[in-house]
């Protein structure tokens, strides 16, 4: 069926407590009396993180928001922009821009400059409890036409001419990781979706399947099929209840309407999904340390090679692909690489799902073309700065990024010009920080994310960020020395190259950033004993006798 | 084969060598720390970084398996300097303050490697914190500040003895050694199989009783095997002074590969507190008092030379040569009315009948139960005796060996094992030929009950044996407590059905009694003891434990003779004794439970005025006249038809 408009009626638990159900029903009764139920569809939808106007209702194609909502209200809706066609004076939300949720990205292409939508084309725009919904916008198509038309060589072939790039933060060739798992000969082989987001900061990957469950579904079917594996699984962060509850809806569905499950579409192809919910640790969003845990084992590195593209889970060749990463394939292979290449830049092409937090007027999650600069995210997206401040610095990726200086803020955010530049796009979270914050404080924040999410298997990460974190107190204390400098030399350099897996690599980048861009800041804290900022608590002064300190400021 | 070159060497190693045992066989020396020979590779210390030609990085050589042509320099001043940085944060992580600690200076393999990179400090601060010490354990302690997290221990736990107590808890620099759900040790469902502490390369795992007695070359260390079973396990003994200082598996042993179970590692070590005889003991006046050995010989020998009806038994754990004489004096030269063994062995008695029947060996390897797919252990309790064997499987079945217990009790195998069947009356035999049935698919519903085992539950054991490509069959004593050749053959028909008797491999084990059952069967001394008017009894009990049912039956005996090491119940009855070694003062031949014939080499001298088993028995011999054969022993050993192949 084709909806003209549709209403989301938030249904969390606590638009429930505030009577969200009297609200739906109102808008159903409502609906019913115009006639329009062939016009509307309304459906709940879960938390959209404006406690400050709950219950309320999102109309789309509009994406206008409607709250606090009484069921007295629902008449004037329905009536005014349901049959009218206009918005409804004074019932809306008060505007506050992209908030981050499901919910609140504007549905219309084009609504903000820069952007183009390849991933979160739905999310937000169809029921993501619905097949049909999805099925009405093109989905499975790519799958219909792989298992009808297509070799697996011939997607993976699409895939290496897409140019796409893992979105997990290392930027391998996806098409080649696929390659080299179809090319490993083996009676069995799984697919992975590494869906275990714990960037702090980042929650692309949960909107992506909230908002659209069947587009990584399907992915994950395209894939198994182009690298013959008959199994999958979606290892999904344990705290993200909504998304794992959604894939299995779609998984059910999908099977339902044949579309997983055995002989799919009778193509001689069958493929089994399963959702397996993490525990919580950090680690377990690296690949190997994930399939450790899916075999039920303390969530470590493996040791590399073998790699899992030929010894993965359960020592079978697995393809392990993050969730947007997966979400780029069905629309690769509905348009073709060539369209695919019409985005981006051209060795890092396609789009990048961010999401942008920090001292900006407006954050949230945003989808911009690969390639964008860090001062149009800020200027476009973010409304630039907040409180007119100035840009010092950015976090890329939750933690395991890189930490920019305002000297890159022109430099093109793609894979190939952020590596020259010596630092890495991450994950997708984009954290702005102004000149208020102080580069040490930022260290410390990140080391200590790292000193506790680190696994303890390999010395220099276990031990590097836990001597790296107590190295930084010492100088946020203003007790540091310049042998510290010396040592947090030693330690960035080491971790990076000698831990066994990318996230004791990771935890040194941002100490070498910081060396490398922020030295003046930090030696302030160590020869000045002054935070040049004040963030940092400088309890250790008391250390030193007002003469020395005095002294010290003077020179 | 795959060529490489490591350091300038060319070299050919088989594929998937690491580059680390490829270094090895170029006797090329690369540092490492956590791993070990016995363990599968781990990668966390990252001290055996070397560099790889086209590699971005350093590489971990234990972990990285060769590739044709490549080119690996183990040694530069990039490597050096990862070296050290690892070094570095290891003495930076917990309290490293090595005067303090047990294996400094020399067996410490931390404090080596610092030595070998020449490392005099380290840059960064120490740690201050302190660490817990779990001294709960009977043998071992815990001390967490010299842990360096290689998990060296917990591999072994799991790998070497499959026992999986010993787990990491927390992460990051939290990580800690933990045992279970975070108990003490001696709390803990450790069973002292000691293996953690022998692979521990640093002194956070450390030997009570051989704590600061020495290091390593401060120690006599000899080779030999261990008698604490019929297993017949290769053991080092680290001894100082004329005392053993602690017992550690042989890791190139051909039936262990360095893995050893409580009874092997620990008890032995308990006997030193045992008291010893040391001197020959005569009744007098109804009180045992010192005498010579002249004296306590000939008394011995005047009574068994008028005694009408003699009685003479020897223990399982002397060596082969003892009981050959033990057997030619008393019952070849004396004809005693009962010749032998104090176990009697009704085991061992079944399975050389059988094999007489067959003509030859039925029974199999034990290594092969470490390499099975599916265990049936049939009455025995590995978990108590013959623990390495259990260790075979235990340690095999989370790589997916499947394990069928029957009537085997409650025990630790029994709670994980795939299937449990629980014969009632230990009608084993009907158990036996209800799986045989199901596993030929013919009914077997009459037998699984008349064997009182649920129909089911032999269903599924018949499947997994049936799905195996590699089945073993482990059994023990209680499997013919009935006497009855007829289980026995059933189990042999089961063996041949199952393909755990095959062309190409053999894996129907027996475990038998004591270190040296099969070699008291083979020499006949395992008849059953019937003692009621005997006059004279002879008791060659070594330093083997005397049973209570030995002793009451010896109660009401005219005349006992004992030769013994340690004091105990039967020697204070008894009217003369000898004082003869222990396993560790003496050496000679043991025949384990699967034929293997292997050399014990003594390790300690006897005291003075103490002789060997052999020695006494000699001396015996000459009293009375006889001239014997020592020689003969081994020819002896193979002249029945053994249960099993014997291979030296």
């Amino acid at each position: 069926m084709n909806y003209r408009s549709m209403v989301l009626v938030s249904g969390d638990p606590r638009s429930m407590e505030r009577g969200a159900r009297e609200v739906y029903n109102q808008f159903q009764r409502e609906i019913n009396a115009l006639g329009l139920e062939n016009e509307v569809s309304l459906s709940w939808v879960q938390d959209v993180g404006r406690s400050d106007a709950i219950p309320l209702a999102v109309v789309y194609p509009e994406a206008t928001i409607y709250g606090p909502l009484k069921p007295e209200d629902v008449h004037t809706i329905v009536e005014e922009h349901l049959y009218k066609g206009r918005v409804a004076p004074g019932l809306q939300a008060p505007v506050r821009e992209l908030s981050g949720h499901i919910a609140w990205i504007s549905a219309r292409k084009g609504t903000l400059p820069a952007e183009q939508r390849i991933i979160l084309k739905r999310a937000g725009l169809i029921d993501p409890t619905s097949i049909e919904d999805y099925i009405a916008d093109d989905g499975y198509q790519a799958l219909a036409n792989i298992l009808t038309d297509m070799q697996p060589k011939a997607v993976i072939d699409q895939l290496k001419a897409s140019g796409l790039r893992g979105r997990g933060g290392a930027g391998f060739p996806t098409g080649l990781k696929w390659q080299f798992v179809a090319g490993t000969p083996a009676e069995k082989k799984y697919v992975i979706c590494n869906a275990d987001e714990s960037e702090p900061g980042t929650f692309k990957d949960r909107v992506l399947i909230e908002g659209d469950p069947h587009a990584i579904v399907e992915a994950m079917a395209i894939a198994g099929f182009a690298v013959g594996a008959d199994e999958g699984y979606f290892y999904v962060r344990g705290e993200y209840l909504l998304a794992q509850k959604r894939l299995r809806l779609a998984i059910e569905q999908a099977e339902e309407m044949g579309l997983l499950g055995e002989d799919i579409l009778g193509s001689g192809f069958s493929f089994k999904l399963h959702v397996h919910s993490g525990a919580g640790a950090y680690i377990c969003g690296e690949e190997t340390a994930l399939i450790e845990s899916l075999e039920g084992k303390r969530g470590e590195p493996r040791a590399r090679p073998p790699y899992p593209t030929t010894n993965g889970l359960w020592g079978k060749p697995t393809l392990v692909n993050n969730v947007e990463t997966l979400a780029n394939i069905p629309p690769i292979m509905l348009n073709g690489a060539d369209w695919y290449r019409g985005f981006g830049t051209a060795k890092s092409p396609g789009t990048k799902v961010c999401t942008i937090l920090g001292n900006v007027n407006v954050t949230g999650l945003i989808e911009v073309p690969m390639g964008i600069t860090l001062r149009e995210i800020i200027a476009i997206y973010g409304k630039g700065m907040a409180n007119g401040a100035h840009f010092k610095m950015a976090q890329t990726g939750g933690s395991s990024g890189s930490v920019i200086p305002s000297t890159l803020q022109d430099t093109p955010m793609d894979f190939e010009s952020y590596q020259e530049n010596g630092v890495s796009l991450g994950s997708g979270a984009l954290l702005i920080c102004d000149e208020n914050n102080c580069a040490v404080d930022l260290a410390i924040v990140l080391m200590n994310f790292f000193r506790k999410e680190s696994c303890g298997k390999c010395n220099p990460c276990r031990i590097g960020t836990e001597r790296a974190y107590q190295i930084l107190k010492n100088i946020a204390e203003g007790v540091g020395t310049t042998q510290d400098l010396e040592d947090l030399k030693f330690l960035s350099k080491n971790l990076i190259e000698l831990s066994n897996c990318g996230l004791g690599t990771t935890a040194g980048t941002p100490l070498e950033n910081i060396l490398q861009y922020f030295m003046p800041e930090v030696e302030a804290h160590i020869k000045l004993k002054v935070c040049p900022t004040g963030v940092c608590p400088m309890s250790g002064r008391k250390a030193y006798p007002e003469t020395k300190l005095a002294q010290l400021e003077e020179a | 084969m795959v060529n490489i070159t490591i350091d300038g060497k060319e070299i050919q190693v088989l594929e998937g060598t690491t580059v680390l045992r490829a270094a090895e066989q170029a006797d090329i020396h690369i540092p490492t720390l956590c791993d070990h020979p016995a363990l599968t590779p781990f990668g966390g210390c990252r001290l055996c970084l070397v560099d790889v030609k086209g590699a971005r990085t350093l590489q971990t050589s234990c972990t990285l398996p060769v590739t044709e042509n490549m080119v690996v320099s183990t040694d530069n001043e990039r490597i050096r300097e990862a070296r050290k940085f690892v070094l570095t944060l290891l003495f930076s992580e917990r309290n490293h303050f090595c005067p303090y600690c047990q294996v400094s200076g020399g067996d410490c393999e931390l404090q080596n490697a610092a030595y070998e990179q020449d490392m005099t400090h380290w840059p960064l601060q120490p740690n201050w914190k302190t660490f817990d010490v779990d001294a709960s354990h009977e043998y071992f302690i815990l001390e967490q500040s010299r842990c360096i997290l290689c998990r060296r221990c917990v591999r072994a736990c799991s790998e070497l003895s499959g026992n999986f107590t010993l787990g990491v808890e927390e992460r990051g620099a939290d990580s800690s050694i933990v045992a279970d759900l975070g108990v003490p040790l001696g709390e803990s469902t450790c069973i002292s199989c000691g293996s953690c502490v022998q692979v521990c390369p640093t002194g956070a795992l450390i030997d009570k009783k051989s704590a600061y007695l020495g290091h390593d070359v401060e120690l006599d260390k000899t080779e030999t095997i261990c008698v604490g079973c019929s297993l017949g396990c290769g053991i080092e003994v680290y001894s100082r002074d004329n005392h053993i200082v602690r017992i550690e598996g042989n890791w190139d042993a051909a039936v262990n590969h360095g893995v050893l179970c409580k009874a092997g590692r620990y008890e032995p070590l308990d006997a030193e507190n045992w008291d010893r005889v040391y001197t020959p003991m005569l009744r007098k006046d109804g009180k045992l008092k010192a005498a010579t050995w002249d004296d306590a010989i000939k008394t011995i020998a005047d009574q068994l030379k008028k005694s009408s009806k003699t009685a003479a038994m020897a223990s399982t754990r002397l060596p082969a040569e003892s009981l050959y004489l033990f057997k030619e004096i008393f019952g070849d030269k004396l004809h005693a009315s009962t010749v032998t063994s104090i176990e009697e062995g009704m085991n061992t008695r079944l399975t050389s009948q059988l094999a007489a029947e067959l003509g030859s060996p039925f029974e199999g390897d034990v290594v092969e139960v470490d390499k099975a797919d599916c265990v049936l252990v049939l009455g025995t309790d590995l978990t108590e005796d013959h623990q390495v064997a259990g260790f075979f499987i235990k340690r095999n079945m989370p790589h997916g060996t499947k394990v069928i217990m029957a009537g085997c009790g409650e025990n630790a195998i029994s709670e994980i094992a795939d299937v449990v069947l629980e014969p009632k009356a230990e009608n084993y035999g009907e158990l036996l030929q209800a799986l045989s049935a199901a596993l030929a698919n013919k009914p077997f519903a009459a037998l699984a009950k008349a064997a009182g085992v649920d129909e089911a539950a032999m269903k599924e054991a018949a499947r997994i044996l049936a799905a195996a490509n590699f089945p073993a069959i482990v059994y023990g004593e209680d499997l013919l407590k009935k006497n009855s050749l007829n289980t026995l053959k059933a189990l042999v028909e089961l063996g041949h059905l199952s393909g755990t008797i095959g062309e190409q491999r053999n894996a129907l084990v027996s475990v038998k009694g004591k270190a040296n059952s099969m070699a008291a069967a083979q020499y006949g001394l395992d008849q059953a003891m019937d003692i009621s008017d005997e006059q004279a009894v002879f008791i060659a009990l070594g330093d083997d434990c005397p049973s209570q049912k030995l002793i009451k039956n010896l109660e009401k005996a005219p005349f006992v003779a004992v030769q013994a090491s340690y004091i105990s119940q039967l020697t204070a009855n008894a009217d003369v004794v000898l004082p003869v070694t222990n396993w560790a003062e003496q050496k000679g031949s043991y025949l384990s439970a699967d034929g293997k014939l292997q050399a014990a080499v003594s390790s300690l001298t006897a005291p003075e005025g103490v002789l060997s088993n052999a020695a006494a028995l000699d001396k015996l011999a000459a009293a009375l006249g006889f001239d014997l054969d020592a020689a003969g022993w081994k020819d002896e050993l193979l002249k029945q038809i053994p249960a099993v192949v014997i291979a030296e």
